[in-house]
């Protein structure tokens, strides 16, 4: 059984298709990059399979089942925006992800937690955009998931954050997950990719092992992007 | 997993709304002291003045109340957080049944807080007596006890609220359908039913009567009420108003199981 599987996936809104018939699988223990232009369908693909949008047709199943509470046990998500309560202290969002995510490891986030030199009793309000992101991702790579699914993780962050929160994912994702990571930021993340998923006008354009698309065009990934997305 | 998410959700609503309970205890304290000051002209105007903030703290207690709840509703099902509530391993159903079960936990304190502010501002002696007086003239009148009519009295205005606070929720769940002017659209919603419903009771009422001379006397003349016809209206109006919360709570779980679009 895959790990995740989406067949003939249709979104539409307002009769407009934003994803045409998505056949994807993913296997266990990979790290997939999910590349494309901006508003090439990479997001909305993402938001059905978390299942914060109802597909107008096809099928998406997790572990065999569709999207719902076993799913959401196994899937750790870093969407692109901030989503905690702002009016809770650090301390508080890490007590309510230890409350709900049973996979939660609280002694990990506090270790993470230290490394950046957080005060945990600091408000989220009071914390720049930067550090509510790092705090998410924190939170979300605490979690002993079986997916973990991170949408544009490296958007709008210093090259040194970027650095960072790459360290992060790969230091700390579970043993034998698969790993899906957004983004058309692809020089910063092509060196951990072991396979790639090229996104356009909402629908899959190619898939391919990392390795063998280098060798293939003889170029890097972010070159081969840069080919296949053309303006 | 219900009782973690009442917690949070209560947490969040009352964040603001005990402070309106508080000044609302404040301000009765405050007008009653100074109230029992006996011979100063001052001290019985401040009394006044501050028993009118009493009141306005008790009715932006209610009005908070409300607000909170849709906001509550909005923010966490449908804004930015709405990404962690609907990636929380949880049921659609038992997320909704949490909103609506602290609807009800929220309005039953707000209107026990008004009542006993309402206690504290004008509790005497002579007072209980007239209202002691006017309850036994009413409940006779009805026949029936002060306490049975006490008691329908506050189902009523308890139903009443509750009621308004679905029509919100179905009004953002529907609202939040569509991918434009979603908020517009909630409004619209939300008052378009509040309305139609109330023409339904109307109707339900009219069929009543055809039934019933007494009720129907009530619609069509302008003769002394008859005091049964209002007791079975109002028992008929307990009745009707718990199958729409039924039906409106089934509407709005059956919407939000569905699935949902978030922004």
């Amino acid at each position: 059984m895959e790990l995740l599987e989406c067949k003939h996936l249709c979104k539409e809104f307002d009769n407009k298709q934003i994803l045409q018939d998505i056949n994807l699988t993913i296997p266990k223990g990979k790290i997939i990059g999910l590349l494309g232009k901006n508003g090439a369908g990479k997001s909305t693909l993402i938001k059905l399979i978390n299942d914060l949008l109802t597909p107008t047709s096809g099928e998406i199943l997790i572990n065999g089942e569709n999207p719902g509470v076993s799913s959401k046990e196994i899937i750790a998500y870093l969407p692109e925006r901030t989503y905690l309560d702002k009016e809770m202290t650090i301390k508080q969002a890490i007590k309510y992800f230890s409350e709900f995510y049973s996979n939660f490891d609280t002694e990990k986030a506090m270790k993470l937690l230290k490394d950046l030199n957080l005060d945990i009793s600091k408000k989220i309000s009071k914390m720049s955009k930067g550090m509510q992101e790092k705090l998410q991702l924190i939170l979300v790579m605490s979690r002993k998931a079986s997916i973990y699914i991170l949408d544009e993780p490296l958007g709008g962050v210093d090259p040194a954050t970027r650095d960072y929160i790459l360290d992060t994912i790969l230091s700390n994702f579970s043993e034998g997950a698969s790993v899906i990571i957004s983004t058309h930021l692809i020089s910063d993340i092509e060196r951990i990719l072991d396979e790639i998923i090229f996104m356009d006008n909402g629908k899959i354009v190619l898939t391919s092992s990392a390795d063998e698309l280098r060798n293939k065009e003889n170029s890097s990934i972010d070159e081969v992007f840069r080919r296949y997305f053309k303006c | 997993m219900l009782g973690k998410l009442l917690k949070y959700d209560l947490k969040w609503i009352y964040k603001v709304v005990v402070v309106f309970y508080i000044l609302s205890f404040i301000f009765s304290i405050i007008g009653r002291t100074l109230g029992s000051i006996e011979n100063s002209v001052i001290f019985s105007v401040v009394s006044k003045i501050t028993f009118g903030f009493a009141i306005a703290m008790m009715a932006s207690s209610i009005i908070n109340c409300l607000m909170r709840l849709w906001s509550r509703f909005m923010k966490n099902l449908y804004k930015d957080e709405s990404y962690l509530t609907h990636t929380l391993p949880i049921e659609k159903n038992t997320i909704y049944l949490s909103k609506v079960i602290s609807a009800i936990i929220c309005i039953f304190t707000t209107i026990v807080v008004i009542l006993a502010c309402l206690f504290i501002c004008y509790y005497s002696e002579t007072n209980m007596q007239a209202l002691k007086g006017f309850l036994e003239l009413a409940a006779s009148t009805y026949n029936t006890t002060v306490l049975n009519l006490l008691l329908l009295v506050s189902i009523v205005i308890l139903l009443e609220i509750i009621f308004i606070v679905l029509i919100g929720y179905i009004g953002i769940i529907l609202g939040h359908k569509s991918n434009k002017r979603k908020m517009v659209k909630t409004v619209i919603i939300g008052f378009a039913l509040y309305i139609i419903t109330q023409i339904i009771t109307l109707a339900l009422i009219y069929i009543l009567g055809l039934f019933n001379s007494s009720v129907m006397n009530l619609i069509n003349t302008t003769d002394i009420i008859n005091v049964d016809a209002i007791k079975t209206v109002m028992f008929y109006g307990v009745g009707i108003y718990i199958i729409y919360i039924l039906f409106y709570n089934f509407l709005g779980k059956m919407a939000f199981q569905k699935g949902v679009d978030v922004e």
